[in-house]
Formats: structure tokens, sequence, C-alpha cells
């Protein structure tokens, strides 16, 4: 058995040590101005994410989509029976909750609808909101949280989000539309789709009498 | 050289986190290492990455396993203390199902919890899945939504007659025909035995065990004692849906009395 | 100097998180050596990224060369995919304790024959 680990790790290692070895003498990175100013933005990791390789966006959101549904579909059948176990509840939490809600929204709706003039985008804006949504739920407790959301509605804002992705990932790879507008609606749409799954999976996480 | 001195710190916290014992040490270690290797993204130019880094790799996904980790495996146990069975002892506990339940949890990888309760609790407790296991001195009654494991003592219902009053019991506890009628519930044993000792009530319906605890502490020594022929036997309750711990304690405890070994800690604890 | 070293932490990183995938038997601990391995991989390409002295990405930070886009735009899509991943990974440990009372991967292997 430990022959076989060290084998392996030898192997993985040896693969690691190939590709290093390829990668020498390093290649000259390429200059990213031209890349930025051919899709009108500032950002150029932005104008790579949401314009040259879309299609990597696009399929890699449906991707967090999938593992979002089966998240859902694996820890449904592990629901509470009856009255779930009160989250303790602490003041300084709900006063946390009270000062940092605001700032962490209009912060994440910021990173989301600059994020192709500077660092940011859809994807640390959805993870902002999906916290802030968990230190919410903390505060006031998760039940009633996501009973106040009403969770149908929101996955079905999800998927909404998603096909609006969708739809706008094809008008921009048809039409060859190349806007500044586009980026900051594909970045909201983004912020929206994985706010609401980071929220479901956290959800799912707090609710369920899972046990690891 | 920020760079170096970042990677040095990421790679320590990295090995810290992951030579651990504790799965939330590791996982704390592994949240620290991730905000360093953000501050190393911002270092080497990638400020979309560090970002993304911070918000997901450390915000999220720490909170994921956190909330995964916040029972750690609990074995979560119901129960109202009674000696040779299930007690506390200073800051321990101690007792025959503490051994059976502690075995048990290394058995299948759990932390062991005991909330102690009175004997009227443990039910709902059970029910709700707020507890996994009612235990301590729990003898089944013919509660309709409560599954019991094999017997692991058996024990009988007693009568003790201190004087003149109405009969008192603890409630949820199972009682002999010949005493369906009217009956006065108190919350556990200990409940009972001091109103039997105030003189509330003339006599107390329990079992053997608990007559054993009673005597010696020396409490009724005048009392007289009515033995019920019904054999009845200490077990540890379960929800009826949670099927798989069920068959996995009843397994266990079968090994147990194949190897003997169950014999052998009810006669270590109870002559 | 800054690359070099950040490329060395990458693949030590990589190494240690491949270590306590193979080697740690419970199944949560497999997955945290995985997102160490991930942070590495990760790292990897982003030092791949720079070059002495660059400066980010982004348009209107001043002279000098920038650091490759490429690289970094395709990490920040691993970075939320390995989230999603890891997520639905915890959810089938949860389950798998819930079914069979074990997240021992030798014992979970053994069981099934």
């Amino acid at each position: 058995m430990k022959v076989l680990l060290a084998l392996a790790l030898l192997g993985l290692g040896g693969l690691l040590g190939l590709g290093i070895a390829g990668l020498w003498p390093r290649p000259e990175p390429q200059d990213p101005e031209p890349v930025a100013r051919a899709w009108g933005v500032a950002n150029a990791v932005a104008a790579v994410v949401l314009g040259v390789r879309l299609w990597d966006t696009l399929f890699e959101v449906l991707v967090y989509v999938v593992a979002m549904v089966g998240v859902r579909f694996f820890l449904g059948g592990l629901r509470w029976r009856g009255e779930l176990p009160p989250v303790a509840e602490t003041p300084l939490l709900r006063r946390a909750a009270d000062l940092l809600l605001g700032p962490i929204l209009v912060f994440a709706l910021y990173l989301a609808a600059s994020g192709h003039l500077g660092p940011g985008g859809g994807f640390p804006a959805g993870a902002l909101l999906g916290s802030a949504l968990l230190l919410l739920a903390l505060a006031k407790g998760v039940e009633r949280l996501s009973q106040e959301l009403y969770e149908p509605r929101l996955e079905s804002l999800e998927y909404l989000a998603v096909a609006l992705l969708l739809f706008l990932g094809a008008v921009v790879l048809i039409f060859l539309v190349r806007a500044p507008a586009a980026f900051i609606a594909a970045n909201l749409l983004i912020a929206l789709e994985v706010a609401i799954g980071a929220w479901a999976v956290l959800h799912r996480f707090a609710s369920a009498r899972g046990e690891v | 050289m920020v760079a170096v001195l970042l990677s040095a710190l990421a790679f320590a916290l990295a090995l810290f986190a992951l030579t651990r014992k504790r799965l939330l040490w590791g996982v704390i270690g592994v949240g620290a290492h991730s905000l360093v290797l953000a501050g190393l993204y911002l270092v080497l130019a990638a400020p979309d990455v560090a970002l993304t880094e911070a918000a997901v790799g450390f915000g999220l996904v720490t909170f994921v396993y956190l909330l995964a980790l916040r029972r750690t495996g609990k074995l979560v146990v119901a129960a109202s203390p009674l000696y040779p069975l299930l007690y506390p002892e200073g800051e321990r506990i101690a007792g025959l199902e503490w051994e059976i339940l502690a075995r048990f949890a290394r058995w299948c990888h759990r932390d062991l919890e005991v909330i102690w309760v009175p004997r009227a609790e443990i039910p709902r407790l059970v029910r709700s899945g707020e507890a996994h296991l009612g235990a301590g001195g729990f003898l089944p009654n013919a509660e309709p939504d409560l599954r019991y494991t094999r017997t692991l003592v058996p024990t009988r219902l007693v009568r003790v007659r201190g004087g003149e009053g109405p009969l008192g019991a603890v409630a949820g506890e199972p009682s002999p025909p010949q005493l369906d009628g009217e009956k006065k519930l108190f919350e556990d044993a200990a409940e009972l035995a001091k109103a039997l000792a105030r003189g509330e009530v003339g006599s107390a319906l329990t079992d053997l065990l608990h007559l054993r605890e009673w005597v010696m502490r020396d409490l009724f020594p005048e009392a007289e004692v009515q033995v019920f022929p019904e054999e009845l036997g200490f077990a540890f309750a379960l929800n009826p849906e949670d099927e798989e711990l069920w068959a996995g304690l009843e397994e266990f405890l079968a090994e147990l009395e194949r190897r003997g070994e169950l014999a052998e800690l009810v006669r270590r604890y109870l002559e | 100097m800054e690359s070099l070293s950040a490329l060395a932490l990458a693949v030590a990183l990589a190494l240690l998180g491949l270590w306590v995938l193979v080697g740690r038997r419970n199944l949560v601990w497999k997955l945290l050596g995985l997102n160490v391995a991930s942070g590495g991989s990760i790292l990897f390409l982003v030092a791949l990224s720079h070059r002495p002295g660059a400066r980010p990405p982004i348009l209107g930070l001043g002279p000098g060369p920038a650091a490759d886009a490429l690289p970094q735009a395709l990490v920040l899509t691993a970075i939320v995919i390995h989230f999603a991943t890891l997520a639905l990974a915890l959810a089938l440990v949860i389950l798998l304790t819930e079914r069979r009372h074990t997240q021992d991967s030798r014992k979970l292997e053994e069981e099934e024959g």
C-alpha cells in the first residue's frame, strides 16, 4: 500500500516536473492591451473572461448551476423533521449584520458593475452577496430568512438569470457586440446567479441534519 | 521580497493545517492559507484573481466547511442519569451504557454528546431529531413512534410503599396492568424519590435498578417493596426513521453479545 | 524572484495537497488536501502570467509591461468551479456519513467488497 502510494506520488510529481520543464524557457507573456482595447473595456481580464473566451464562461456557469442543483438534490432528503434546533443568536452578530449588510451589498454591486473597468466582476460580487445573505441568516435565524426569501421564487430567479445570461452570450457571439453595456449586464447576471447558488448551498448545509 | 515572505507563510499555513488531527483546525488553517494566497496573487499583479480568491476561496469555501462541520459527526444522546448505567461522575460520565455508547461512537466515527434531560423529555427529543438516542435507564414503554434496541439489562417493576398516600410514578414509564389507575406523575426518578421522602406520595412505582440506587443511598430503609412479575429491560430508544443508525447499533450490540463482552460488562457494573 | 518563489510554492502546495489526498483516509481531509492542491495549480498559472516589474492587466495604470491576462482569466473560473464541486463533494460525504456511518475511505472500499 505504502509503496503504491509512493509510486503514485512519484508519478504525479514527475508529471508536474515534466510540465514545468516544458515551460522553460518561459514564453514571452502576451501584452493584454490590444485585447482590452479591442473589446472597449479597461480590464483585460474581463475582456478575456466575457469576450474572447465567452464560451468558457458560459459553460462554467452551467457547471456551477448543475453542481448547485446536485447539492439541492442530495441534501434535500436530509431536512430536519419537526423543529430545527435554534441557531445561537448573539447581539454581537445582530449588530454586525445591521452594520455590515449595507456596505457589503453596495460593495458587491459596485464590484459587479465596475468589473469591466477594474478588478472585480460577477464572481467575487456574487460570492460576497452570498456571504452577506449567510451573515443575515445567522443573525436572524436560518429558517426565518429562508421563509422570507421564499426559496422556490429564488430558484426560478436563478434559472431566469442563467437563461438571460445564455441569451446575452448568444447575442454577443452571433452579432459580435462589443459594448461595455454587455459586460455590465453579464457581470450583474453572473453575480445574481452565483449569489443565489451560494445562498442555496449555504442554506442547505445550515439546515440539513447532515453530519460530516 | 514580499512575495517570498507570503510564499513561506502560505506554505507554513498549509503544512500546519494538513498535519492537524482535528478537522476544525485543518479548516481554519486552510482558510487562513487561502487568505495569504489572495495576498500573494495581489503581489503577482493579479487583482482580479486575488479578489475572487478572497471572496470565494476564503469566504464561501470556509463557510461551507464550517457549516458542514457544525455538528461534527456528533451522536447526541438524551439521557436521564441512573447510577450503574449512565451517570455523571464529576466532570466525566461513566456507566455501563456509557461504555457501550463510547465504543459504538468510535466504531462509527462520531463524537458522543450526552444531554441530561428528565425521563419524560426523551421521546420528544428523539422524535424531533434533536437527539439520536435515548438512554440512561430508559425503560421501553408502548410509545408508538420510537424504536428500541435489544434489551441491555433486564429488570422488573417494583412498588415502594412508604406510607399512606397516592401512588407516584415517572411520566412515560410503563406500569403493570393492575396499577392502571390514577397516578401522580413526576419528571424523573430523582423527583419521585424526593416526593416519596417528603411524604407527598405514599408509594412509588419504579424499577429494580432505581430501587437499588435508593437502597444504596439508604433512602427508604423501612419501605415495603413489592416486585411485579413482568420481565422488562433497559434499552436504547431511537427514531424509527433513522433506519441506518438502528441497524448499525443493533449490529454492534449483536457483535458485543456474540463475543461475550456485553455479559462481561453487565457483570462488571451490576455485581 | 517573485514568480520563482511563487512557482516553487505552487509545486510544493500541489505535492502537499496530493500527499494528503492520497495518504489520509478520512474523506473530508482528502477534500482539504484537494483544496490545497487546487490552490497550488491556480498559483502556478498566476505565477506564469507574471513577469518582473509587471503591473496588473488593466489599462491606464501607467507604462511598463503588464501581466498576461489569459491565465488569470482561466484561473478566475477555476476558483468558482472549485467551490461548486467542493460543495457537491461535501454534500455527498454528508450523505455517505448518514447512510454508512463512516468517512474512512478504506472502510467504505472494504464494505463494497
